[in-house]
Parts: structure tokens; sequence; C-alpha cells
């Protein structure tokens, strides 16, 4: 069995200086935000905004998880014809900018797909459909979850690929099914390499979901266009766009960051000698 | 970011067709650099509604029954459809226009918003049944939606820096060999300033390209460029918002007509058309410019 001793990371033990200056940051821009009026109008306008953007990022990354680890699966699937699908779907995805993803799903893809279920079924329905029943906060998911997968699904291969072949040799020799030899043997060792990778492209779709704004989503990003241009205070309006989004990222780069941890103690207390 | 430099970016996106925009259909105002209050009054000027030939009585207007018509908007082009910064309620002259034709041709609106990006393409596909945005009516957007009649004009201003002294008019600044104009490629304010401003040159030095409107009104501001051409309403929002940096100089040039969008062969076309006449006819729209253009005070 080969199991490395995995490294410190050595920016783990240092003192956190970039949170304190963050802090710093957040601290003046909360400060602006309590003493003046104009910065107190935009907070109060932009926070609806985070339910929104709340929604579709963790909505989308849930769906590209689960389309992601599929994705995993095939590319590793025994059978040539699957793992070349797979693999055509991710590079395709991978390769096209999530802004034009969404322009596709969402004016070319969608009344595509109606128009066709239309005339594969239409025969069968009341009323024919029409794309407006698709709103384009779905539309904006879908795009994002297709996009997003592709990721994802390299983030699960090099994860599941990370797990000793031996591993797998074992847990065969024990007579366990392959959907028990993944689910309790491969998985979860392959987890803590997948963690920080996976957390990473949780907080680049927090971001990116500011780009579901050009299809009119109401989120963060959207909301601040709208006021901007109302109120002409591009520099006020941005500043607390920016500050909302570093708010939600940082903290869930720091919740990330103690999971990790976490599980690398619990590994070091498995194999204390290694 | 407003609508007017959304506008522009679609524009620019369409630059092959771009038509020039006609010239001087309105009178001119003068416009003494520097007054606020005048400066409103010019506003108000530039963006005058259409008369329409035939004649309407309000009592011959086609009746919808109370039909449901989706209606789609930005909110993001004040005064014509702004969130107001103080309430967060939308508002405008559009709303109120629109509010008016639900009255008078008896239809329920409904408003669902959308992004100018989105807006042609989800009306061309009929996801909604009318957009008001402040839409420029032009010839090769009518190969995707209708166009109703035109409901209000729209021209070009000198946006420049509070402290300029060294031209105020076009031709001041097109002889002032070293100023620079900021503007987005093949929009309508880029065609104005070369063909009305410089020399026609299109590859002319003297103009410095920028990805959006705002960027070109910040580069204004930091002295990259000396002047950026605007529709009125926004270089007024501008101004009022920061009148230690941007005042507007020189008359109106170039102008583009408004009108309301529908999906192609839309049977709406016909009765709004017919409300925006009779919204004509008897003030209305005037009213609406004197409340929009006038009274209501933006950026403040």
């Amino acid at each position: 069995m080969t199991q490395h001793k995995q490294q410190d990371d050595p920016s783990d033990s240092d003192f956190p200086w970039w949170l304190v200056v963050t802090l710093l940051i957040g601290a003046w821009l909360g400060y602006r935000i309590v003493s003046d009026d104009l910065y107190t109008e935009v907070f109060g306008i932009l926070v609806k905004g985070i339910g929104v953007t709340t929604f579709v990022t963790v909505t989308a990354f849930t769906l590209a998880s689960a389309l992601g680890l599929l994705l995993a699966a095939a590319v590793l699937s025994p059978w040539l014809v699957v793992r070349q699908c797979a693999r055509f779907y991710i590079e395709i995805m991978r390769g096209i900018p999530m802004l034009v993803l969404l322009f596709y799903i969402a004016f070319v893809a969608a009344p595509g797909l109606v128009t066709l279920a239309n005339a594969l079924f239409g025969q069968w329905m009341d009323a024919p459909l029409r794309t407006r029943d698709f709103s384009l906060m779905w539309r904006a998911i879908a795009a994002l979850t297709l996009g997003y997968s592709a990721f994802i699904a390299e983030v699960f291969r090099a994860g599941i690929l990370s797990v000793g072949r031996g591993q797998s040799e074992a847990a065969l020799s024990l007579g366990l099914t392959p959907f028990s030899r993944f689910r309790y043997v491969i998985f979860p060792q392959a987890f803590r390499t997948i963690l920080p990778p996976l957390g990473n492209d949780f907080i680049a779709m927090i971001k990116d979901s500011a780009l579901v704004s050009v299809l009119g989503v109401a989120d963060i990003t959207q909301l601040g266009k709208i006021y901007a241009a109302g109120s002409f205070r591009f520099m006020e309006t941005y500043n607390i766009v920016a500050y909302i989004y570093l708010l939600v990222t940082i903290v869930l780069s720091l919740l990330l960051r103690r999971l990790e941890s976490r599980l690398r103690q619990s590994q070091s207390q498995i194999d204390p000698g290694s | 970011m407003n609508k007017v430099s959304l506008i522009l970016s679609w524009l620019s996106l369409r630059s092959t067709s771009v038509s020039l925009p006609q010239r001087f259909l309105q009178p001119h105002f003068s416009h003494p650099a520097g007054q606020q209050g005048l400066s409103k009054r010019v506003l108000g000027a530039s963006l005058i509604a259409l008369g329409l030939p035939m004649s309407l009585q309000a009592d011959a207007l086609p009746d919808l029954k109370g039909r449901e018509v989706v209606v789609v908007t930005e909110n993001a082009y004040p005064p014509l459809q702004f969130v107001d910064p103080k309430t967060g309620e939308a508002i405008g002259w559009e709303y109120d226009a629109m509010n008016e034709l639900a009255k008078r041709l008896n239809f329920t609106l409904v408003i669902e918003n959308s992004s100018w990006d989105a807006m042609i393409p989800a009306i061309s596909e009929a996801q909604f049944d009318i957009g008001m945005t402040g839409i420029t009516i032009r010839e090769d957007r009518k190969e995707k939606v209708d166009f109703s009649a035109p409901y209000m004009r729209s021209e070009m201003f000198m946006l420049v820096r509070a402290d300029e002294d060294r031209f105020a008019n076009a031709e001041e600044f097109a002889a002032l060999e070293d100023g620079l104009v900021g503007a987005q490629a093949g929009t309508t304010p880029f065609y104005t300033a070369v063909y009305e401003v410089l020399d026609g040159d299109e590859q002319n030095p003297r103009i410095k390209l920028f990805e959006t409107f705002g960027a070109s009104v910040q580069a204004l501001r930091s002295n990259d460029v000396d002047l950026v051409l605007t529709d009125g309403t926004a270089g007024n929002g501008y101004v009022n918002a920061n009148p230690e940096s941007f005042k507007l100089v020189g008359d109106a040039m170039g102008s583009e007509d408004f009108g309301f969008i529908f999906p192609k062969g839309s049977d709406l076309l016909a009765p709004i058309n017919a409300g925006i006449a009779s919204l004509k006819e008897d003030g209305t729209l005037d009213q609406l410019n004197t409340t929009w253009f006038l009274d209501y005070e933006l950026g403040r």
C-alpha cells in the first residue's frame, strides 16, 4: 500500500496577515456603509441580490457536481464510446467562455429545444410549449451547470486517479461490488484531493454568476448596474458590489480551509506512523 | 452602466449597417456653458415627441378587452425607466406612458425585467409582447422586430470637463489640434464625431475608442480624452451627479427616434400605434416630457 505522507501547507501555520488587511478594508467600507447615506442606500438595495446570487450559484453548483461526477465516471469507464463522448463534451464545454455559453443556451439552445419538443411531442400536448415558459434565470442556471460540469469532472477524475490502484484491488479482493468499491473505498479517499479544487470552482462560480446579469437576472451585479444607471454613481456602487462578493467568498474560503485542515488531521490520525 | 451605452454597445455589434443620424431635424437651442438650469431646458427640448399624421378620437381606440400584455424593460435608462435610488421603485416616462396606454386600450399590463443584451433576441422569439427601453428605431433592427411609431426624439450633446475653456462648440473643438474625443466604435456618437465634428476620416487618430460609454466618461474625467458625445439625458445625469467634474457645451447634434419593439407580425402593433397617436394628440406626451425632463431632478 503506497500511502505518501502529505506535506504540510506552510501557509497553514503563517499568521493570516492577508485576512487582517482584508478585514481592515472591510471595516473601512463597513464604516462608510454605516456613516455615509449614499453607501447605506446602495448597500440596502444590493443586499437583496444576495438571495438570487446564492440561489443561482448553489443550484447550479449542485447540479454541476452531480453531472461532473457522472462525466468523471464516464471518462474512466471501460467502454471506448462512453469515454470518447465524455471527453468530447468536456473539451467543448471547457473551451467555450461562460458568457458565450450563456447566450448560446438562452437564445439558441432553449428556443431550439422548445421547437424540437413541440415537433416530437406536440400531438400529445394540450398547448404547444413556449420559450417564455422557461425563465431566463433557469436558462442561466442551465448554462452555469453545463459549463462548470466540465471543470468539476476533471477535478473528480484527478481525485479518483490519485487513489492508489492497490486500494481498488484490495476492495475487489474483499468481494465488494463496483458501486460499493467506489462508495466506501475510493471516493472517501479521493474526496481529500478533490476538496480544495472543488472549493476553488465554487468560489469561481460565485463570481461567474455575475454573468447571469446579462440575461437580466436580478443578482447582485444586475442590481448594481441598475442602481448606477439611476444614480450615476458608478464608483460607490461598484465598491459595494465588490464588498458584498468579497464578504461571501472570504467567509466561504475560510470555511473551506477549516474543512481541509480537519480532513488532514483525521488523515494523520489514521496513519500515525507514515 | 446606463441604457445609452448599452444601446451603443448593441450598435457597435451591428456596425456594418449603421446609417448616419438624420441631421438637424430639430430647431437648435444655444446652450450657454455651465448653467444647469438652462441645460435642463435644452434637455427637455432635445426630446420631443413626434406627431403622427392620423388623428384619432380617444373613444375610437381599439379595445383589447383586458388581455394580458407582457412588457419587458431593463430599468437602466433614466428618466425613461429606472429604479428610484431613494425608494427602490421602478419609475419613469415610459412607465407612465405604458400605464396610460393600458388604461386607454384596456389591457392588463405585466412588467418583466431583462437586460439590454437579452432584449431584442427575447422579443424576436416572442418571449415578451413589447420591449420598452428607449430603443432607437433602426432599419437593421427591423429585420428582427417590429417598431411602434416613434414616441420620442433624442439628440447628441457635447460632454466635457467642468474646467474646459479651450472650446465651446464643435467647430472650436475641431480646430483644437490636440483635442481628443472618446467614443465606442460603430455607434451614433462615433459617427457624429467623425462626420459632424471632425473631418470625416473614420481612422482619425483624434478618436479614442472605448469598450463602453461609462469607460469613455471615466477617460474624460481622468484627462485621457477631452470630449464625449452623449444623449442629452445621460449627459445631464452625469453633470447633475458630478457638477464639479462635467458640463455640457454646444448645440444639439445628430438625432434618433425611439420606439417600442414587438415580435414580427404582432397584432398589438396597430392598437399601440393608435394609442401613441392619441397620447400625442391630447398633449399627454408633452406633459410627460415636462414631468420627467424638466421637473424631475436626476442624479440628486
